[in-house]
């Protein structure tokens, strides 16, 4: 038991077949379900550390997995999803979702989401966030590039702020405007191409370029 | 009149100008004769043109040899003439379709009056010069005063030569501009006598008489009145079109009664001068009584007039009342008519006690307030042919006969209880019957029959016909007389009774028609009810065409016949493209041997309707004519519902094509991803994690990446095949192949794929032997295996079986699963029919599997079917295939 368990959801067996060795070698225990039944099961019963969910299930909508086990566990979830359907990778995402990977991936590309969905599950608020030569203040309100402080609007500092906390992970639009400017604004995605645009400004080293604050077509945006 | 109150634009002026934009204008040379140099002054002022740089062709200019009009003819360009073979020569003609095509800005065109040889398109020139015109040439052409179709007359009467060549006023009123060619008449008699001039009209110049100075004067001064009225008329069009307040027309209306005489056209030129002398708008009217007929010559007389009166501006309009003069006014009051014109009636049965004597005298007496102008004849009118009843079939003569016999039957025996007198009676039921019944002719035989019958029985000295007494003589003949008479009127009784039938059935007819072809789906099968229907109300062969691309092209004809000659197409497409009627009895193209009609709907122009002349030429009466009115216009309404019907469909079916290629597309490209998926996340384990795995995990993932290599070979496979079925050109190689085999291999290729179902293959000892392709049975066989993994649930039971038929092979998958739902069984076989077992990713399939086993099957000459679910089988899908034994199969 001191091994953790990933559990992998998929109705395809294709998958689960060179999933498995994989996340055996990466040192993980692999827990399978082929349908959605079977994965609150043994969400429920088998403790995992993460979760690879299939939003495709022959019983029900892997969007209602999300939500049932979001009901009770903060547990980090990646769902797998096809490329052409963005609208419900949003959906996955605001319902709670870590991150997603696109079908068809490399094994690679998973580990690294996987990997970055169980660090924040660690991470805790409070003291200094860091990713490359930026470093945030939370308490202090101080942000640093390359040790040189930047100065910083509210608002800024609350979008980077909320990017920060997410390192690693993709963050929805939705999720940005509610957490910084109220739910009332969920739909003003131009605020924060404004912000984000000026963040890129202050931080990137060529905001043409952007390597920290990355865009996510028609999704949201990515801290690396 | 309300015009009259304010000045303001009359919307009459207001079209005439805006109809104008987008011709090409038309410059008129008038002459008052030959000889005053209208075609040399054309040419003149063409070379001017020229010179100012426009584009001028001569589309037709006759010199007569006359060597200054030849030198001014030599530096323009020319159009070639066209041949027109008539009566075994060929004869030159202005050569309308070059001058289309060819397109000058401004063409030239002599003899405006000009009558085309038959063969071309229009029977008169100036028809040709008004299709130029639509055509946005500028046409200058030239034309002699005694030309002009309301002069006709006054120029017999002045120069007494009939001229035959006639251009209706209407035409010469769209002239944009009229140059006056004149000439001093003595100059012009100078010039005929040096042989400068050439008399085309060999009426003219037969009449030694015509160049006398008297009537070069007389024509002179027609020909500038004709030019200054239209000043007049030109300044007033324009006061009118700018509401210039001035002096306005009287407002006189008149109105032209017509009937089916020869005076009839006569009255329209007397009315039509009229009308010009008072500024007037001119109405021709006939009135038709109900239930009686117009023979043919009178019928076309009128039709001839009225057409006239059209050609000179008339607004015609058909009446229908019993009561002639009632009508009449009622018209008149209601529209205004100021003036009432009217011929006197040349029969008048004054001579009868009832009658209310002629038209003319009918309508002084009625008039009030309307002047009423009485045009008398100038010779006496012909009397009236008498035209005799009908014979009626002879079967008619022995019933009259029969009437009698038992009228003289029955007096025989009444002679014993009543007097004599009274059996007259008795004969004259005898007549009346069979007039009533039959028909006059068999009425009179009657009458005299019973003459004789009752001389020979009842009238001393009986036995005998001799007649004693000459006051029974006189009886006699009064007897004939009255018989006559009742018969007479009784047959005319009949035969309106006759003609109210005839319309009645005309009228449901259309009922019928119109009820026939608004019930029918679609455009072809309106046309060929159309064509039929048509065909037996005119009892003409009738064709109707359609646009189709930049032709005309026959859609339906009754009798069904494809072809039709070229010039019947070439009048069609005139029709189609004008508006018009043409080709027969018309004046576009009258030799040809079919009449044809638009069809329009709303602002739309849907196609023609055609009607073949008949052998004996005899043209469509006002009835029939009607009637072919009433008919296209259905036609063409029902036409264009259902032409709109149509492209609804097609917008529908587009949109569900559309529709299903989205599915297709969808689908494929979810297929596509998860084998996909599998072998990029397998290669890309083995080349991350490949020194972390042991032997037998590495060797499970490149196994995993040739399943799904295979797994993609496989859906490419049914891609193909589906195309290839549906292009027909699927290949069947047939071998003797064990069904047996197959199934296991399709059961053991399912389960490494990671089928999780239970699987039992049920097989007879023996092989089972068919004569099949191997590949596409395994691939036919294997998508219904793959339908049962993929909906039968995880858990569920497949069971296959094969057994020989006597007359084949019959394969049944079975599974325990849900089974097909009610809804889709019907479809179950189509394309793109998919079930969707599962949620966000959409089905699991193309939704081709089960069309292409059905493709396959039906390739081998077998059949697949989804079987019912019963008591003995109440969950699951369960299909059964079966394949005929091949030739030469094992017993």
């Amino acid at each position: 038991m001191s091994l953790p368990t990933i559990l992998v959801v998929d109705d395809e067996i294709a998958i689960h077949r060179f999933l498995r060795p994989v996340l055996t070698a990466e040192g993980y225990r692999v827990v399978q379900a082929m349908t959605g039944t079977d994965a609150l099961k043994l969400a429920a019963g088998e403790d995992p550390a993460a979760i690879v969910l299939d939003l495709g299930l022959p019983d029900f909508d892997g969007k209602e997995v999300i939500q049932r086990i979001r009901k009770v566990s903060q547990v980090p979830i990646v769902v797998l999803s096809a490329r052409d359907r963005e609208a419900e990778k949003v959906r996955a995402l605001d319902l709670g979702a870590d991150d997603y990977v696109e079908k068809p991936f490399g094994v690679g590309e998973l580990m690294a989401r996987l990997r970055a969905a169980m660090r924040h599950a660690k991470a805790t608020g409070g003291g200094v966030l860091v990713s490359g030569d930026v470093s945030v203040d939370v308490a202090a309100h101080v942000v640093r590039k390359g040790g040189r402080e930047v100065r910083l609007t509210r608002r800024e500092f609350d979008v980077l702020l909320a990017l920060f906390r997410n390192a690693g992970r993709v963050v929805t639009h939705t999720h940005l405007l509610r957490e910084v400017w109220g739910s009332a604004n969920e739909g003003n995605t131009q605020y924060l191409r404004v912000y984000v645009g000026q963040l890129r400004q202050k931080l990137e080293d060529d905001p043409a370029a952007p390597r920290l604050i990355l865009t996510e077509p028609g999704i949201g945006y990515r801290l690396v | 009149m309300t015009k009259d109150d304010a000045p303001r634009a009359s919307p009459d002026a207001l079209l005439a100008e805006a109809s104008r934009e987008g011709r090409g204008r038309l410059r008129l040379f008038l002459g008052a004769a030959p000889g005053v140099g209208k075609t040399y002054a054309m040419l003149q002022a063409a070379r001017a043109a020229k010179a100012a740089g426009r584009d001028v062709l001569v589309g037709i200019v006759e010199t007569h040899g006359r060597a200054d009009t030849e030198a001014m003819v030599a530096d323009l360009e020319i159009l070639p003439r066209a041949r027109i073979p008539y009566r075994g020569r060929l004869v030159s003609e202005f050569d309308l379709e070059a001058a289309l095509a060819r397109r000058p800005s401004l063409l030239l065109v002599d003899e405006y009056a000009h009558s085309n040889v038959e063969g071309s398109r229009h029977p008169k020139r100036w028809q040709d010069v008004a299709d130029c015109l639509r055509a946005g040439i500028d046409v200058w052409t030239t034309m002699n005063v005694q030309h002009v179709e309301s002069l006709n007359d006054v120029v017999q009467r002045i120069t007494g030569v009939r001229v035959r060549e006639t251009v209706p006023d209407t035409t010469l009123r769209t002239a944009d501009e009229i140059v006056l060619v004149d000439l001093p008449s003595d100059e012009l008699i100078r010039r005929l006598a040096e042989g400068k001039v050439y008399v085309e009209d060999t009426a003219t110049r037969a009449t030694q008489n015509f160049f006398k100075p008297s009537n070069l004067t007389a024509l002179r001064e027609l020909a500038l009145r004709q030019v200054a009225s239209r000043v007049d008329s030109d300044l007033l069009e324009r006061m009118q079109g700018g509401a210039i307040e001035g002096p306005w027309a009287a407002g006189e209306r008149l109105l032209v009664c017509l009937g089916p005489d020869d005076a009839a056209e006569r009255l329209v030129r007397e009315g039509k001068r009229l009308a010009d002398l008072l500024g007037a708008h001119w109405f021709a009217v006939t009135i038709e009584r109900p239930g009686v007929t117009l023979d043919g010559p009178a019928a076309a007389k009128l039709d001839v007039a009225m057409q006239l009166a059209k050609s000179l501006g008339a607004e015609t309009q058909s009446l229908v009342g019993s009561d002639l003069p009632t009508e009449i006014l009622r018209f008149a009051r209601f529209e205004n008519v100021t003036q009432i014109v009217v011929g006197r009636a040349r029969v008048g049965r004054a001579w009868l006690p009832w009658s209310k004597g002629s038209l003319a005298d009918a309508m002084v007496r009625r008039a009030r307030g309307v002047s009423v102008l009485v045009l008398t004849e100038d010779r006496e009118a012909a009397w009236r042919r008498w035209t005799l009843p009908e014979m009626g079939s002879w079967t008619a003569y022995p019933a009259a006969a029969a009437s009698v016999a038992a009228a003289t039957l029955l007096g025989t025996q009444l002679v014993r209880f009543v007097p004599l007198p009274n059996v007259s009676m008795l004969y004259l039921l005898a007549v009346l019957v069979p007039a009533i019944l039959i028909g006059v002719w068999p009425a009179v035989l009657a009458s005299f029959l019973s003459f004789g019958a009752y001389n020979f029985f009842f009238i001393d000295p009986a036995g005998t016909f001799t007649i004693a007494r000459p006051h029974e003589l006189l009886a006699l003949a009064v007897f004939l007389i009255i018989a006559v008479t009742i018969s007479a009127v009784a047959g005319q009784a009949r035969e309106q009774m006759r003609a109210s039938a005839r319309r009645t059935r005309a009228a449901r007819r259309l009922y019928e028609f119109t009820r026939t072809l608004s019930a029918l789906p679609d455009a072809n099968a309106v046309l060929e009810a159309a064509a039929s229907e048509i065909n037996a109300a005119l009892g003409r062969a009738a064709v109707i065409l359609r646009p189709e691309g930049a032709d005309l092209e026959i859609a339906a004809a009754w009798p069904p016949d494809d072809r039709l000659d070229v010039p019947a197409r070439t009048a069609a497409r005139w029709s189609f493209e004008h508006g018009e009627a043409a080709g027969a009895g018309t004046q576009t193209l009258p030799s040809s041997g079919w009449f044809f009609t638009p069809l329009d709907v709303a602002d739309q122009r849907v196609g023609v309707l055609g009607l073949e002349r008949p052998g004996d030429n005899a043209p469509l009466d006002a009835e029939a004519r009607a009637l072919l009115a009433a008919l296209a216009e259905q036609t063409a309404a029902a036409l264009g519902r259902a032409l709109l019907s149509t492209e609804v469909r097609a917008a529908r079916t587009a949109a569900e094509t559309e529709r299903v290629r989205n599915i297709l597309l969808a689908s494929i490209s979810h297929d596509f991803r998860t084998p996909l998926a599998s072998i990029l996340g397998s290669a890309t384990a083995l080349i991350d994690y490949g020194e972390r795995l042991d032997d037998e995990a590495r060797r499970d993932l490149l196994a995993g990446v040739r399943d799904e290599a295979r797994h993609l070979d496989q859906m490419v496979r049914n891609l193909l095949s589906m195309t290839r079925l549906e292009a027909g050109a699927l290949e069947i190689n047939r071998d003797w192949i064990d069904v047996g085999e197959i199934l296991n291999r399709i059961v053991e290729s399912a389960r490494r794929r990671g089928a999780t179902q239970g699987f039992a293959v049920d097989l007879p000892e023996e092989p089972i032997l068919a004569h099949a392709d191997g590949t596409l049975l395994d691939q036919a066989l294997g998508n219904i295996v793959g339908n049962a993994v993929r909906h039968a649930g995880p858990n569920a039971r497949v069971m296959l079986s094969a057994r020989r038929s006597p007359d084949g092979v019959t394969v049944e998958i079975d599974d325990d699963g849900p089974g097909v739902p009610d809804g889709l069984r019907p479809q179950v076989f189509e394309k793109f029919t998919r079930h969707r077992t599962s949620g966000a990713d959409g089905g699991d399939s193309a939704g081709l599997g089960l069309a292409i086993t059905k493709g396959i099957v039906e390739a081998h000459g077998g059949t697949v079917e989804l079987l019912p679910n019963d008591p003995a089988r109440p969950r699951g899908a369960a299909f059964r295939v079966h394949l005929p034994a091949g030739e030469g199969a094992p017993a």
